[in-house]
């Protein structure tokens, strides 16, 4: 019920169509309830004439006025059934469809709320199934079975009150449905479940299966795998056709107790219910009502164990969602505004940092950057030259110490304000689904189609973009895989400067291009540092020689810092990694 | 619907159970009204209590009926739907099995995931209602129209009246909704881009202050959806208020003009009731059958997937009748071969090339990324087929060979190192599922492997999990290499094979693998000039061509291009 009340909220806002829509189905239920009476007063009536008519009795015939009038109610309630679950059902999807819209709002403001911590703890997989299929879950869970529950539950408790009202020995004998079928309900819930569980846990057997099968396909047939793996298949098929027909055929059961309770019971209110008639205690009419109260009973026990199902699945789903909604955001609280761009001075005072606690990566690290100073950061692979982008980006927060932009703590920035002052070039490029120019733009909202051409230019992607047959127009798809790599790159550099940052972060690893891509990119990145505070992670030789300053990182820290010379001069790990890299 | 009916019709006793369960129940489920009308109109109207309790006996022998009807009605199609869809999963992958890397990608590899194991699934879910919606309500409605005629007659023409009405509404109803739900799934599909675009490019968003822009962009495709979920959801929601409708007005009709033959004896009181009852039943099984139609879209799109899988043409046959055995061993020769990759077939990736290499000899191949020099040795185990001209080994060309014995003359160590989840053991297995305890430390012990796993505490049991993340590159790598050396074949490849390697592991590697392949042929494809300076020939080949073709010392004397690669790569300086 808890889980059921972290939606309320959501629901809450649109609560006008909601109760509205509850009204209206209360109103359809009841008028579907007194149907089998209303018609069973008719046939009453019908019958009676036609005894009558036997019996040879005066003036015996069709009543036809009493019949006519009785029709004539007849009708009117049928109206008001159609119009009230039509009404009902229109407004609880508007009710919930607004309530899903906004669920998803917030998802997706708060995934660009939460801290940059939390992502690199979490698959990005499970984050984006809470997005699409748990909150899909939810909403079909309470459009399809909100309504049908109610319903289910109203009809039974308006039918209990009909037929405690006509005849409370019928009433007792039919209601009889409702207990037996819910425990045969359960009971079969009960020993199905085992079934299901192994069911799902062999499919995701075969998923596994698959997956690496289908991925690593070329070894396979390079080593002539591909008999005794066909077998490895089958024997999950036939696993999985064990387990799932177990799981069908009990579970596909229910229909049948269910409908077997209520065939006995259909007999016993014949036979009671004829018996009574017989004795005069029961007219026909409502003989002929209780058996249609048999199936407007057993009707919803069916509903309510088939939707079970699917209401359990939305429990679980409802909490994914909320685990994420109930994260802590980010810290957007701050003192100080920028109110002019920044010069690009940075420090880092005394700064200390590790990801985890008893890890320490950066200890004690003092560096003095002057505006349009360009530092290169080098190390071997898993050095930690990342943690400094996250540090300056505030991905993170130092430990201790402080970094500072002209002589403000960071941390007492606006973040956004903050960001914009910067620029980032990274080896894994992102790219979205989009036009070139409307992901140039993402540089610059505001910026003109003559700006952005000026930047690509600089950055030597204009006449590639040019021999595209539609040139800025181009769309670039979902998976970015309709550009090269080196192009890409390009790209990026030419998004980060229509940014026009005063800092720039730039990762200068290339992978996989050419010779010639290659220089270009070196170009364009050259174009993109001239002027500018830069921290670049250093690939290229002439980066690390025309550096201001170098900053030496193995396993995690700063070990050494100065400029080439000083660094050569000191023969130590510098002067190792240098020299060693060049002795082929 | 003819796809499925294949896969049915091989279970041909189960379907007539089905079938029966089926008559089963639209006989109980008719016949109970029946015996109720009956009733009403032997028993309680003459008052006649014998009869009434003959009649209840009867409805109790119906329902037993019923019971084991529907029993054999759930067990027959339990059996059908988990039978065909395991079919269907066999038929599938035995086709993949023979897919090469054309097939491949023509539907990408997480495709065919999806359709083997979700499609699979949509199509056993149709089965199911096609079994239990298509058969019942097709027999509800013809036992009705059956009932009605033997019992009112005169009435009969309330039934024909009311049946185009209820199917208009119906057709309606599902000619609307159908392409609603279909861009439903489309724009989910956008709402899911939106967002997995917003997580993988967090950092850039964040380092850009975009994330307004994101959410924005987000709401409008969220909109789309809301909008959409809303239209299609009052319209399926007006289906059963409308079929109330008409079943509403046809009773009415039906009680009005009953009163006339009531009145004169020609129609009793019961007979109106299992009118009503019948009318109902056949009215919903058309709602029923419906149900059909508006599953339709997906299950179809799925079965078409499916289908497609099944039906691609096999780019390289596997050529069982093929070339078995050769005399020779370890001859590889190129006559003249050109090949474009499939999707870009005007772009020849590889030109005119011709080498021969015998065994006891190195070649290596080298030149800058897109050279083509990991192509030229995939065909080489028929991963591809020339375009022009012919890859012969041992004298035959290799797609005159039955593929697996031309593959068990070749080792090949991939670029993309793949192990799979299982035990060191079991890996090395795939050499030579017989392999002896010996053999393996033998090719563990060339490939420098030996010492990392005599650390491990299960030896050669240790489990390497999915792609071997437990272990690291460099691991992975000579693993992979041993695993060629178990085979003992007489062509050994490997492709880019020594990256992960530190250079003391990479040079000793590559001493004790000259040892072993003196009588064996090796080639190699490299980036690094270090790794090749030992090579009998060294080919070089710039965009798709042999631009040179000799030995270090002569390719570095008189070869351009050779040299700008080895200069680069002393010069070029990449810290890292």
């Amino acid at each position: 019920m808890d889980t059921l009340m972290k939606v309320w909220p959501y629901l809450k806002t649109y609560r006008k169509q909601f109760y509205l829509g509850i009204f209206l189905q209360i109103l359809s239920v009841i008028a579907s309830v007194v149907e089998p009476f209303m018609f069973g007063l008719i046939l009453t009536e019908l019958a009676s004439n036609v005894a009558d008519m036997i019996q040879g009795a005066a003036g015996a015939g069709i009543n036809y006025e009493r019949i006519l009038s009785l029709l004539v109610i007849y009708f009117i309630r049928g109206i008001i059934f159609h119009t009230s679950t039509f009404g009902a059902n229109f407004f609880i999807t508007e009710s919930i469809q607004y309530m899903t819209y906004d669920l998803r709002q917030d998802l997706i403001k708060k995934i660009n709320r939460l801290p940059v911590a939390y992502f690199d703890s979490h698959q990005i997989g499970n984050i984006l199934n809470r997005l699409t299929s748990d909150v899909e879950s939810i909403s079909n869970a309470f459009q399809q079975s909100l309504l049908q529950i109610l319903n289910a539950v109203l009809t039974i408790f308006f039918v209990f009150i009909m037929m405690f009202a006509i005849d409370w020995r019928m009433a007792i004998l039919v209601s009889m449905i409702v207990p037996l079928s819910g425990l045969a309900a359960r009971y079969i819930i009960y020993k199905s479940q085992p079934y299901f569980r192994q069911q799902a846990d062999v499919l995701g057997e075969l998923n596994g299966f698959v997956q690496e099968n289908f991925s690593g396909f070329e070894v396979l047939k390079l080593y002539n795998q591909e008999k005794r793996v066909y077998e490895e298949f089958t024997g999950i098929t036939d696993e999985l056709y064990d387990v799932g027909f177990k799981a069908s055929f009990i579970s596909g059961n229910m229909r049948t107790v269910l409908a077997f309770i209520t065939n006995i019971s259909y007999i016993l209110v014949a036979a009671l219910g004829g018996f009574f008639v017989l004795q005069g205690q029961l007219s026909i009419g409502n003989l002929q009502a209780f058996t249609q109260y048999t199936w407007q009973i057993a009707n919803p026990m069916q509903i309510i164990s088939q939707v079970t199902g699917l209401i359990q699945s939305a429990f679980a789903a409802i909490n994914r969602v909320f685990e994420i909604l109930d994260e802590e955001d980010e810290d957007q609280s701050y003192s100080l505004e920028l109110d002019q761009a920044i010069t690009g001075q940075v420090s880092f005072e005394n700064v200390s940092f590790s990801y985890q606690a008893d890890q320490t990566l950066v200890e004690n690290f003092d560096v003095n950057v002057e505006a349009g100073e360009m530092i290169a950061i080098v190390g071997p692979t898993g050095a930690g030259k990342t943690t400094m982008i996250n540090l300056l980006m505030r991905f993170y927060d130092v430990n201790e110490g402080r970094i500072t932009v002209d002589g403000k703590d960071i941390r007492d920035l606006n973040r956004q304000q903050y960001h914009s002052q910067f620029g980032m070039v990274l080896q894994d490029t992102w790219l979205f689904e989009g036009t070139i120019r409307e992901n140039l733009r993402f540089g610059n909202l505001e910026a003109e189609d003559a700006e952005i051409e000026e930047a690509a230019r600089a950055t030597n992607v204009h006449d590639y973009i040019m021999s595209l047959p539609q040139g800025y127009d181009s769309v670039i798809d979902q998976e970015s895989s309709n550009i090269s790599a080196g192009q890409k790159q390009l790209l990026t550099i030419a998004r980060a400067l229509l940014a026009d940052p005063q800092i720039l972060l730039l990762d200068e690893a290339t992978s996989s291009v050419d010779t010639r891509m290659e220089r270009l990119i070196q170009e364009a990145m050259d174009e993109l540092i001239e002027g500018r505070t830069s921290f670049v992670i250093a690939h290229r030789l002439s980066t690390i020689q025309n550096a201001d300053r170098i900053l030496v990182m193995r396993d995690g820290q700063i070990i050494e810092q100065g400029s080439h010379d000083e660094l050569m001069a000191a023969t130590g790990f510098y002067n190792e990694l240098y020299n060693s890299q060049f002795d082929q | 619907m003819a796809y499925i009916w294949s896969y049915m019709k091989k279970y041909p006793l189960t379907l007539v159970g089905s079938f029966l369960g089926s008559i089963i129940f639209v006989i109980v489920n008719l016949g109970l009204p029946t015996i109720l009308a009956k009733i009403i109109n032997e028993s309680l109207i003459n008052e006649d209590y014998s009869s009434l309790w003959q009649n209840i006996s009867w409805m109790f022998v119906l329902v037993i009926i019923g019971l084991l009807g529907n029993i054999l009605n759930v067990y027959a199609g339990s059996r059908i739907t988990t039978s065909v869809v395991r079919d269907i999963r066999n038929d599938m992958y035995r086709k993949i099995q023979n897919y090469s890397h054309q097939e491949y990608e023509t539907i990408g590899v997480p495709s065919l995931i999806t359709r083997m194991t979700t499609d699979a699934f949509v199509i056993m879910q149709y089965t199911e209602i096609l079994l239990r919606s298509a058969l019942t309500p097709v027999l509800m409605i013809a036992g009705s129209i059956i009932l009605i005629f033997l019992n009112a007659p005169s009435l009969s023409w309330l039934l024909f009246s009311a049946i185009p009405f209820i199917i208009l509404i119906f057709s309606v109803i599902i000619t609307r909704s159908r392409p609603l739900s279909q861009q439903l799934q489309v724009v989910l599909d956008k709402i899911n881009l939106s967002a997995r675009e917003n997580l993988t490019g967090l950092r850039v968003v964040r380092a850009f202050a975009r994330e307004d822009y994101q959410v924005k962009k987000f709401g409008r495709a969220n909109d789309e959806y809301a909008n959409l979920a809303l239209r299609l959801n009052k319209l399926m929601g007006s289906a059963q208020p409308l079929f109330a409708h008409v079943l509403m007005w046809v009773t009415v009709i039906t009680i009005w003009s009953a009163l006339g033959p009531l009145e004169q004896g020609s129609i009793q009181v019961g007979t109106i009731l299992a009118f009503t009852e019948y009318l109902f039943h056949a009215l919903f099984a058309i709602m029923m059958f419906s149900q059909i139609f508006m599953m339709s879209p997906r299950a179809l799109a799925s079965a078409n997937r499916l289908k497609d899988v099944v039906s691609m043409p096999i780019s390289i046959d596997p050529n069982s009748e093929g070339v078995k055995r050769t005399s020779r061993q370890g001859y590889v020769e190129f006559k003249n071969v050109s090949f474009a990759y499939p999707d870009e077939p005007e772009f020849e990736a590889i030109k005119n090339i011709s080498f021969q290499a015998a065994p006891g000899q190195t070649t290596a191949f080298i030149g800058s990324t897109g050279s083509g020099k990991s192509t030229i040795i995939q065909l080489v185990p028929r991963l591809f087929d020339v375009t022009v001209g012919a890859v012969l080994v041992d004298g035959v060309d290799v797609r005159d060979y039955n593929i697996k014995s031309l593959r068990d003359k070749i080792g090949y160590v991939p670029q993309k190192i793949n192990l799979f989840e299982g035990t060191i053991r079991e890996n090395l297995q795939f050499a030579n599922k017989d392999l002896s305890e010996s053999e393996m430390d033998h090719a563990i012990d060339v490939a420098q492997a030996g010492d990392f796993i005599s650390g491990l505490e299960k030896g050669y049991d240790s489990f390497l999990s999915e792609g071997g993340s437990n272990f690291s590159g460099g691991q992975k790598q000579r693993l992979s290499i041993a695993r060629a050396i178990a085979k003992k074949p007489s062509i050994y490849i490997f492709d880019d094979s020594f990256s992960a390697l530190d250079y003391q592991t990479d040079a000793e590697l590559r001493r004790r693998l000259a040892a072993i392949t003196t009588q064996s042929t090796v080639l190699l494809v490299a980036q690094r000039v270090s790794s090749i300076v030992n090579a009998d020939q060294i080919i070089v080949l710039d965009k798709g061509e042999i631009a040179g073709q000799g030995t270090h010392e002569e390719l570095l004397a008189g070869n351009k291009i050779y040299q700008e690669i080895a200069e680069s790569q002393t010069n070029e300086g990449e810290v890292d």
